[in-house]
């Protein structure tokens, strides 16, 4: 007795094996009986993939993310392994969208297969229920926001929905144990109750064994070769679109470490949901529409709950002749109803501005947390959010963008790459203390433009007086300059620009030291009467701001603390708030301001 | 008996026969991407290459007078994956002042399993508990001991200005020979 013999005399495999692939197939193999196996290739997938992944995933609100990242950037292969996941999830969907069509079209949910087409609808939901709950995991803006909609429409369910939510948070906020519970959903309790169900669903179409779609066009077949060998081309397509959508994508995306703080505009659940998204947002739903306060519960839960009856329906309604023609007609109309809403949602999004500005914002933070992640060698304890949080590149656009662009630009934007709200009111603050910004402001032509002076009350004068003095020296004196005054000023303008110390400049300052050096000297002679105004060492100026170490970091947060003080605009000052001492800004947010806006 | 031939009227074998091999062909195509990714992922530590010690400042030579070895806790910069930890434990040494500008440094883990080794005053040896290894006061096994070597004993420096280095560094347990790993 060889080896195999004794194996299988003791377990009995042959027999299994057999059973397995000599399956009988009326009318013999063909491509549209594929979709079953592919979705159970699939599911085998996910579950390979799931658990590497799992060996390395860490479900806590300072870990998810962080993990994740570590899966993706960091460890050989990761990318690959995370990419063949996400996207074979989004893959399952069609593929359980056409097991539906062919198992509907060909009559396979009729008697006697009702309870394994009930099997099949628990599998669907089963399915949607691992890719909601998988979504969250990542812990990014994306995951965080979207499903924070999901838990809420869950509060909105009559009665118990408050404590459901509860349950399914695991608190009354998001945290620790929402990721606890939504892993363990996701990677423990929906993939047993998932096979389990598959269990039955396969034994109860062994036992009523396969349906033919009629008429049969060659003779009875058996399961293997033929048929096997078609399933298992179509699993290799299957796995090479995946591959494809890996490559295509580059991996699977990231976003921004979840910021409890940042409302994420752009929060979209993924694609397959999004006619659902789409749905809620339909005018009979709205608070003011047939439905009332109820609308919500409306769109969330009745009608979805009677759809879903309805497809419980279908076996019993497809007894009769004129039932099946009404299941695939509204098979064809739920199916033309989830293009047309999913259709929709994409175009709005896509034509919509500032969710387009949300989704470049999310990338750019996404990489730049990966980034400072790269540069510092690993992530502190606190999380990847203390890295974006403490990060001038991250937060100075913001603050410009909500404190500054009400009046200033920044390169002709609000900073965030969205233009001003209203027209400009003050220079534009990009590369300020720049010898390239100190040119601009002093060039006759520039000087009255909306890049600087052009909408201030230096220029129009609130009492319709005379423009300011600056003005009237920029717009009269330097424009008749000779060529030695001239040169003259581009030596002070070096000068004053070093003492902004702008790392940009840096090669620059070193390379005209002996130029700048002269400036010094020029200003400190009192040369085209710029130390008239401005103080200058020892001298002590006027009314014009100081250059005593202008654009600097210190002389920019003097300056925010009280643009009115002496030492600046006094008096004169136009209508720029005192930042620091209104604590409009925290010393903290000063920091970060002026370190983006020195590009440090 | 005549040899087989995959004449006309035994067509359907070969067939099968190509059918079988073509099934096996895509069916390991199929399933070989993710088995690979996750393999490469989860193998990844065995590719990590071995890293030297770290060298770590623990006393001075004033606060270490001649006397018993005295246990210090190696505290230092480490990324855990992806988490950058500023002060991380990773170990400990004992430390024994043996002359006037020289200390010896020995591993406090065990060079059987790593256990965690403590040092019994009243019989001046160092003992683990898990296994019951003994080692004497200059680290050398004493047998019978289920240790087949002697404590590590460490890299020292002394700096002129008498502040005591210890170069950190873990061996591999249960060998005869010293080897380091991580």
């Amino acid at each position: 007795m060889g080896l195999f013999d004794w194996i299988d005399n003791r377990i009995g495999y042959r027999k299994l094996v057999r059973s397995a692939l000599y399956e009988h197939v009326p009318g013999g193999s063909r491509w549209r009986y594929i979709w079953g196996s592919t979705l159970s290739f699939a599911i085998v997938v996910q579950f390979i993939t799931g658990v590497f992944l799992w060996m390395h995933y860490s479900p806590s609100a300072q870990t998810a993310w962080e993990s994740v990242y570590y899966i993706n950037e960091v460890m050989p292969g990761g990318w690959l392994l995370r990419g063949i996941h996400h996207y074979m999830a989004q893959l399952m969907v069609p593929l359980l969208v056409l097991h539906f069509m062919q198992v509907l079209i060909d009559g396979a949910y009729k008697a006697p297969r009702e309870f394994n087409y009930w099997f099949g609808l628990g599998l669907l939901m089963l399915t949607l229920g691992i890719s909601l709950t998988g979504y969250l995991l990542p812990w990014d803006q994306r995951g965080y926001w979207s499903t924070k909609v999901v838990t809420n429409l869950i509060a909105n369910v009559p009665v118990v929905g408050d404590g459901m939510q509860r349950i399914v948070v695991g608190d009354a906020n998001y945290g620790h144990h929402t990721l606890t519970r939504f892993f363990a959903l996701h990677a423990g309790v929906l993939p047993a109750l998932l096979v389990g169900l598959i269990v039955a669903h396969i034994a109860l179409f062994r036992k009523h064994g396969l349906t033919p779609a009629l008429p049969k066009k060659k003779r009875d077949g058996m399961f293997f070769p033929d048929q096997v060998l078609k399933d298992a081309v179509a699993c290799t397509i299957v796995m090479l679109a995946v591959l494809g959508l890996v490559w295509f994508f580059k991996g699977a995306a990231l976003g921004a470490p979840a910021n409890p703080a940042e409302q994420y505009s752009a929060a979209r659940p993924d694609w397959y949901f999004m006619f659902l998204f789409q749905f809620l947002k339909l005018k009979p739903f709205a608070p003011d529409g047939p439905f009332g306060d109820h609308g919500l519960t409306v769109a969330s839960l009745v009608i979805p709950g009677l759809v879903f009856g309805l497809l419980m329906l279908m076996p019993i309604l497809g007894r009769w002749k004129i039932g099946h023609r009404f299941n695939l007609m509204v098979l064809f109309l739920g199916l033309a109803g989830f293009g047309y809403l999913t259709a929709v949602a994409f175009i709005k999004d896509g034509s919509d501005p500032s969710f387009k500005a949300a989704i470049e914002q999310a990338k750019k933070d996404a990489a730049r947390a990966v980034t400072l992640a790269k540069q510092r060698d690993g992530i502190p304890n606190e999380g990847a959010l203390a890295l974006l949080h403490d990060d001038p590149q991250t937060q100075g656009p913001r603050l410009f963008a909500s404190q500054c662009a009400t009046c200033h630009a920044y390169d002709g934007h609000d900073g965030l790459g969205q233009p001003l709200k209203d027209r400009a009111s003050a220079p534009d603050l990009a590369r300020f203390g720049s010898r390239e910004w100190l040119n601009g402001f002093l060039d006759p032509k520039q000087i009255e433009t909306d890049k600087f002076f052009g909408n201030t009350h230096f220029v129009k004068p609130k009492d319709g007086g005379k423009k300011s003095k600056m003005v009237r020296i920029i717009t009269d004196d330097i424009a008749g300059y000779g060529a030695d005054e001239k040169a003259q000023l581009a030596k002070m303008v070096a000068a004053i620009s070093a003492e902004a110390k702008l790392p940009a400049q840096k090669t620059a300052d070193s390379n005209d030291a002996a130029m700048i050096e002269e400036g010094r000297k020029l200003l400190a002679d009192i040369a085209l009467d710029c130390t008239d105004c401005h103080a200058w060492r020892t001298i002590e100026g006027g009314t014009g701001p100081t250059f005593e170490g202008y654009g600097s970091a210190e002389w920019l947060r003097e300056f925010l603390k009280n643009p009115s003080h002496d030492k600046f605009y006094g008096k004169r000052n136009d209508r720029m708030p005192a930042f620091g001492e209104t604590s409009r800004l925290t010393a903290r947010e000063l920091n970060l301001l002026i370190h983006w806006m020195r590009g440090e | 008996m005549t040899e087989p031939s995959y004449n006309e009227s035994q067509p359907p074998d070969r067939r099968d026969f190509l059918k079988t091999a073509a099934c096996a062909v895509f069916g390991g195509a199929c399933i070989l991407p993710p088995v690979v990714a996750g393999i490469t992922v989860l193998t990844a530590p065995i590719r990590e290459a071995v890293s030297g010690g770290v060298k770590v400042k623990l006393a001075t030579l004033d606060g270490l007078p001649p006397g018993p070895p005295r246990l210090f806790a190696i505290d230092v910069e480490r990324t855990d994956a992806w988490t950058r930890h500023q002060s991380k434990a990773v170990g400990a040494v004992f430390l024994e002042r043996t002359g006037e500008r020289s200390v010896k440094a020995l591993s406090a883990a065990c060079p059987h399993l790593g256990g965690s080794i403590e040092y019994r005053a009243d019989k001046k040896d160092f003992y683990c508990p898990i296994h019951d290894s003994a080692f004497a006061a200059s680290g050398a096994v004493v047998q019978p001991s289920p240790a087949s070597r002697g404590l590590d004993q460490l890299e020292v420096e002394v700096t002129a200005e008498g502040e005591v280095w210890v170069v950190f560094q873990e061996f591999k347990a249960g060998t005869k020979d010293k080897v380091a790993v991580g």
